[in-house]
């Protein structure tokens, strides 16, 4: 089973946080990778909130492949950063030539496009140079959106951290949200794009479980937009599902779990709202999931999102303090973290819960 | 004696010869009195006492049990006469080398007709050649089919994409803010259409019987279509009428009592069902020969003793855009756009066109597509349309629910799959493999003819549906033959069937790790021929 | 002396093979007690007897496959399957536990000073041989708790519960065949195979003394009277095979909710008799007819129809519908066709 975990603070967390949440977990891990995406940036991103962030993992050729692409489109570079990089012999791990994290401005025709224009042209790039790199097997493109830093690597978490520095902590790289997994999709091939967390415009997910309907989620899926792509994993289908929902049809966060695991047809009926909930049921039965799943989230809002599946065969808890919230697989590593917490206050969502952290860092429990 | 002549139907020319065991017979003349197709009598023969030259005169006359050999009075080999005889003195042998079907024709200038199924089997089952192979084990835990819970219901009706559903967002809630095409939560099996007519009164009863106590007593929602020969007032009337799907096929039988009840009608029905086809005859109409057409029948369809054939087509439906525009509006707006009102064809090369058609309509008035195969049953047919005609269902269902996927439709209109289901005994494996295939649902009439006791067989047994002789009172409707049948114990039947299958699919469910209906996961299923591999688009497994 | 074990050094974690190889080292070494600063290593006990533990941040499994002798503290809270196989170990867990808590527990007490998530108690069992298992938990268990228990004794205090809609989630005791689940406050969703009845005497002799143990070991002994309050307790157990709901038959639903005179009454004679296979009367398909002028009053009709249906007055050959089946041998014998089957 993976291991998976979500941290929303009021303060700035280095990515050795979220390597020192995962460690206690670590008989989920078989050393295959780890990865985090971090949201709400500090540090050396604290100033350009506004503008899209490239996280990309190239090689030579690739990273030229992409420089021409972006500059085809018309995007300059602001601000480019580099991760230390630790050679040290014997670390496990299997590294990309580059890694590229870089702020760039909006092409010169978009300076007064609308919000939904620039997410338009994001995505598209992001397409673009997803395939572009496909093709010539020169690199992997994590996310191209505004305040968000993905890696990925393959390999041993603790290695990987040694290799890019991230034990120790430092004020360059931070961010308000990390949201991490120390493992790859072991099912099917490693690959760094089958790896947690999982990311579009704005929406991060990080699932553990098999999900049994991925088949009939991907197929549906496939056609619904054109940002739905990859399927490197079958937990990709439950982030796309909340895009769908939240960004796509607009429908308040508490139809998503509606949506992926809806009520049992008796149920529904004795509900007030069972004409709507009937057809939610039927009009995305496609998009459920029947597997064993929880699914961490975070949305553009900001907010941390946890759910289950409706025989919850999946252990998730959240614990918080005064400033920090975390969601991850098992207590272990929120003690680790905040030991001193007050454990009474510790939430285990039910089968039925959509627990959500609101930007105040308030946890809300809506039952289904 | 007359003299036997080449140029006649002779013993040997007939589908199943009568192997009698004089020695065992103790001429109770049961045999003779229980055969409904007068295929057998008792008959005098003469017979020499002794080989002596004296005395070679001497003769005696004895009794025995003899076949007639006749056109129209021969035996179907549905064993009534040895399941009879108290002693095994009668046994019924296939005659491979029958002549029967040539001998008719030449001497009737006539097509053949008879009811049952298809008896040419050349192609084998694609549905026994898959299984269920993708079991939940380490990664998905498989669910225990006793006692965890699981949801056996599919929706019937118009299923709308969620961004066409108009919903409005106020306070955090979402409302609705059209009225949206009817939509009903059914069991996957629908009890398949066999009209008042088709089946003896007793039969049909007994159907709506098990279909009532399984909604009402067992929480079981299965739905059973009419067919179409008219419904009697009183269930129109009662609420019952909500588990039953109308029919209306190409000959309109019957509707004129469903309209004259509308306005005494307490509940909608769960559906209507328009008949364009169906898989054992396809590009054929009802047929319903005169022998069958007893008083009720003539009464409830109104209509003399007479043949009754239905037209292939609905008259007045050129088109596809038309055939949506006349039935399935006047059907829709009969019942107030509040009852789902469906479409059954015969799966044919064509289908997926329609499907297609269907799924285009911008009305959305569409609520399910019913797709027959070719080794459905039927009351009546010509043997050359059932033995010659139609196509297999599981690569046309499984085409239409692709080509909705294809076009990110899936389940728009919900897809049920009918035709030879359960033919080798394995009805819960068949339906589940369908609803794997993109089936939302199937549908049988077959298997309810074999629970209440049909003797017919896919290899010519009985096969006489067609003459009101049925010997088991099923597809009779001669009152004497009518009334073997026990309305008590085969509604009884029906619904220990359903239990038991309801049973069967959860075992099938839990190890897939399904709780709820396993809509086309086809990823669950793999096949060891590769043709079928390919051409379902499943796993391969040798 | 006490043997402590960390497993924690810089950013490296000790295996949770490394740790259960040290502890039963240090065990055959002669140590009977241990206190772990633990790391999420699974697995956490030992084997043999009198021995003490004391946790801190254990993993999965902590006190799997207890044995008789064995104690296990935990500091604090535990994630899955906390006491999983439990033979004879008493493990006390001070805050909460994760999903599957005593999943198979078959011997030796188990104490959650908080609360336990889904499935908690399935498959517990009880051998006749030994004490049954105890699972005494402080606060409430998720949904799907005791599926399949086929014995021991559940306690489920429902302490700090009064948000919740019930103390034992939804669905549990599913497939319950044995065994015996306390439980104090309101319960819903219980499976169909269980029933919820009040404590009698014994029942509450047994909390009154099991209580002051379990809340001893958890800390919290000022809670005893309020909990031994018995007006919120029930028990829940299984129901017997005979009680488990049973359904109208076909037959009675026709006869009470169907209608009268059947669904084609008004359409066809039909009283209900179900006709046997070569019955007589207006069973028979085919009907004998006697024809006076034909008949040479040879009695081979009479003597020979095995139903001894014919009779013969002075004048008339008559077949009596009562025995007369239809078979047609009166017909077949006949010289002179004076029977015809109609």
């Amino acid at each position: 089973m993976c291991r998976i975990g979500a941290i929303k603070s009021k303060n700035k967390l280095h990515p050795s946080m979220a390597l020192k949440l995962m460690r206690s977990q670590q008989e989920g891990h078989d050393d295959s990778g780890f990865a985090f995406v971090m949201q709400d940036m500090g540090g050396l991103f604290e100033n350009y909130k506004d503008l899209p962030l490239l996280s990309m993992a190239a090689t030579v050729e690739g990273t030229r492949l992409a420089e021409d692409i972006l500059r085809e489109v018309g995007f300059t570079r602001v601000m480019q950063w580099s991760p230390d990089i630790n050679h040290q012999k014997g670390l496990k791990i299997e590294a990309m030539p580059n890694y590229i994290f870089e702020v760039l401005q909006y092409p010169k025709s978009y300076r007064h496009a609308s919000q939904e224009e620039k997410e338009e042209l994001l995505i598209d790039t992001s397409i673009r140079l997803r395939k572009a790199l496909e093709e010539s097997s020169s690199g992997f493109i994590y996310s191209f959106w505004p305040d968000t830093l993905t890696l990925k690597e393959i390999g041993s978490p603790r290695d990987i951290g040694t290799y890019f520095n991230l034990w120790e902590e430092n004020s360059d790289l931070t961010a308000r949200i990390i949201t991490a997994q120390c493992r790859q999709n072991t099912n099917y091939d490693i690959v760094r794009y089958a790896a947690h967390p999982f990311f579009l415009e704005g929406y991060t997910g990080l699932v553990n479980g098999e999900n049994t309907f991925y088949e009939k989620n991907k197929s549906y899926q496939a056609k619904l937009y054109k940002g739905y792509m990859g399927f490197e994993s079958d937990s990709q289908c439950l982030l796309y599902s909340l895009h769908y929902i939240h960004k796509i049809l607009k429908w308040p966060l508490q139809y998503f779990k509606h949506t992926i695991t809806p009520l049992p047809y008796d149920e529904i009926v004795r509900r007030e709202n069972s004409e709507i909930l009937l057809r939610i049921k039927a009009s995305l039965a496609h998009l459920e999931v029947n597997g064993p799943n929880t699914l961490l989230a975070v949305t553009p809002q900001k907010e941390l999102l946890c759910v289950c599946d409706s025989k919850k065969l999946r252990p998730v808890v959240i614990g918080k303090t005064e400033d920090t919230v975390i969601m991850t697989s098992e207590v272990v590593g929120i003690n680790d973290l905040m030991p001193d917490r007050k454990i009474e206050d510790d939430i285990y969502p039910n089968e039925r819960e959509t627990v959500i952290v609101k930007n105040d860092l308030t946890v809300e429990r809506w039952q289904q | 004696m007359a003299a036997v002549k080449i140029n006649e139907l002779h013993k040997s020319d007939l589908p199943w010869i009568l192997e009698y065991d004089e020695s065992k017979c103790i001429q109770c003349g049961k045999c003779t009195a229980v055969c409904s197709f007068n295929a057998i009598k008792p008959a005098v023969e003469t017979r020499k006492t002794s080989n002596s030259i004296v005395n070679k005169e001497k003769t005696e006359k004895v009794l025995v049990i003899k076949q007639n050999v006749s056109l129209d009075n021969y035996c179907r080999g549905c064993g009534m006469c040895a399941n009879v005889c108290p002693n095994g003195a009668i046994k019924l042998i296939r005659n491979e080398d029958d002549k029967y079907s040539v001998a008719y024709r030449a001497q009737k200038a006539d097509s053949f007709k008879k009811g049952g199924r298809s008896n040419l089997n050349t192609e084998g089952r694609t549905l026994d050649k898959i299984k269920i192979g993708r079991i939940s084990q380490m990664t998905d835990p498989s669910l225990d089919a006793q006692r965890h819970t699981f949801e056996l219901k599919t929706p019937f009706g118009r299923v709308l994409k969620a961004d066409k559903l108009n919903f409005d967002v106020k306070d955090g809630k979402i409302i609705e803010t059209a009225q949206l095409p009817p939509n009903r939560w059914i069991y996957p099996i629908i009890f398949g259409d066999m009209s008042i007519g088709a089946v003896s009164w007793r039969m049909w009863e007994a159907m709506a019987i098990a279909t009532a106590y399984l909604n009402e007593v067992h929480g079981i929602p299965i739905r059973m279509c009419t067919g179409e020969g008219g419904i009697p007032t009183k269930l129109l009337k009662s609420r019952y009428v909500k588990y039953m799907i109308l029919q209306i096929a190409s000959g309109h039988f019957g509707w004129n009592r469903i309209i004259k009840s509308m306005p005494e009608m307490t509940e909608d029905p769960a559906g209507i069902l328009i008949k364009i086809g169906q898989g054992a005859k396809p590009g054929d109409g009802g047929l319903l020969l005169a022998s069958k057409v007893a008083r009720y029948v003539q009464e409830i369809r109104g209509v003399p003793k007479a043949d009754l054939l239905s037209p292939p087509t609905h008259q007045g439906l050129y088109s596809i855009e038309e055939s949506v525009q006349k039935m399935f509006l006047s059907m829709n707006a009969a019942f107030n756009f509040q009852v789902p009102v469906a479409i059954k064809v015969a799966a044919s090369v064509t289908s997926v066109s329609v499907y297609n058609n269907l799924l285009r309509d911008p009305y959305n008035i569409v609520g399910g597509f019913f797709i027959d195969g070719l080794a459905a049953g039927t009351g009546a047919a010509h043997e050359i349309s059932l033995n010659h005609t139609g196509h297999p269902i599981t690569s046309k269902l499984r085409d239409c629910y692709l080509a909705a996927v294809h076009q990110g439709r899936q389940g728009e209109i919900p897809l049920f799959a009918g035709g030879g289901l359960g033919q080798t005994g394995s009805f819960a494996a068949d339906a589940f493999k369908l609803i794997c295939l993109g089936a939302n649902g199937v549908f049988t009439g077959r298997m309810l003819m074999e629970i209440a006791g049909c003797v017919g067989s896919d290899t010519g047994r009985c096969n006489a549906c067609n003459t009101g002789l049925c010997p088991a009172g099923i597809a009779a409707q001669n009152e004497c033959l009518v009334k073997r049948l026990d309305v008590d114990k085969v509604a009884q039947n029906l619904v220990n069937y359903i239990l038991a299958t309801d049973i069967e699919l959860k075992k099938l469910m839990a190890p897939v790790g399904c709780s709820t209906l396993p809509v086309g996961r086809s990823d669950a299923l793999i096949t060891v021929d590769k043709h079928i591999s390919r051409r379902l688009d499943i796993q391969y497994s040798c | 002396m006490v043997c402590i074990i960390h497993t924690l050094k810089d950013n490296d974690r000790m295996s949770t093979q490394e740790l259960l190889q040290t502890i039963a080292r240090k065990i055959e070494e002669g140590e009977r007690e241990f206190e772990i600063e633990a790391c999420g290593q699974h697995d956490i006990t030992g084997k043999g007897a009198n021995l003490l533990f004391r946790i801190t941040n254990p993993g999965q499994r902590v006190g799997a496959m207890g044995m008789d002798g064995v104690k296990i503290i935990v500091d604090g809270s535990a994630p899955a399957d906390i006491g999983w196989l439990n033979s004879g170990a008493d493990i006390v867990v001070k805050g909460d536990g994760g999903d599957t808590a005593a999943h198979c527990a078959a011997g030796g007490k188990i104490y959650v000073g908080g609360r336990v998530g889904t499935r908690s108690g399935a498959l517990m069992k009880h051998d006749p041989k030994f004490e049954p298992p105890q699972f005494w938990v402080l606060k409430n268990t998720g949904s799907f708790s005791f599926e399949f228990m086929g014995g021991g004794i559940a306690v489920v205090c429902g302490f700090d519960c009064d948000g919740l809609s019930s103390v034992l989630g939804n669905r549990s005791c599913v497939g319950m065949v044995g065994g015996v689940v306390y439980v104090r406050g309101k319960v819903e969703g219980l499976a169909k195979c269980v029933e919820q009845v009040k404590l009698d005497k014994f029942d509450k002799d047994f909390l009154k003394s099991g209580m002051k143990e379990f809340l001893q070991e958890i800390g919290r002994t000022e809670l005893e009277q309020d909990l031994l309050d018995f007006k919120n307790w029930s028990k829940i157990l299984p129901l017997p095979k005979e009680q488990k709901e049973k359904k109208i038959s076909v037959k009675e639903f026709k006869e009470q909710e169907w209608f009268e005179g059947g669904l084609f009454g008004d359409l066809v004679e039909d009283n209900g008799e179900v006709f046997g296979l070569a019955q007589s009367g207006d069973a028979r398909i085919r009907k004998p007819e006697w024809e006076k002028d034909l008949c040479i009053d040879c009695s081979l009709c009479l003597n020979n129809c095995p139903q001894k249906a014919i009779s013969k007055d002075l004048t008339r050959y008559n077949a009596d519908s009562d025995r007369c089946i239809g078979c047609g041998i009166c017909s077949a014998v006949c010289p002179r066709s004076a029977w015809k089957m109609v």
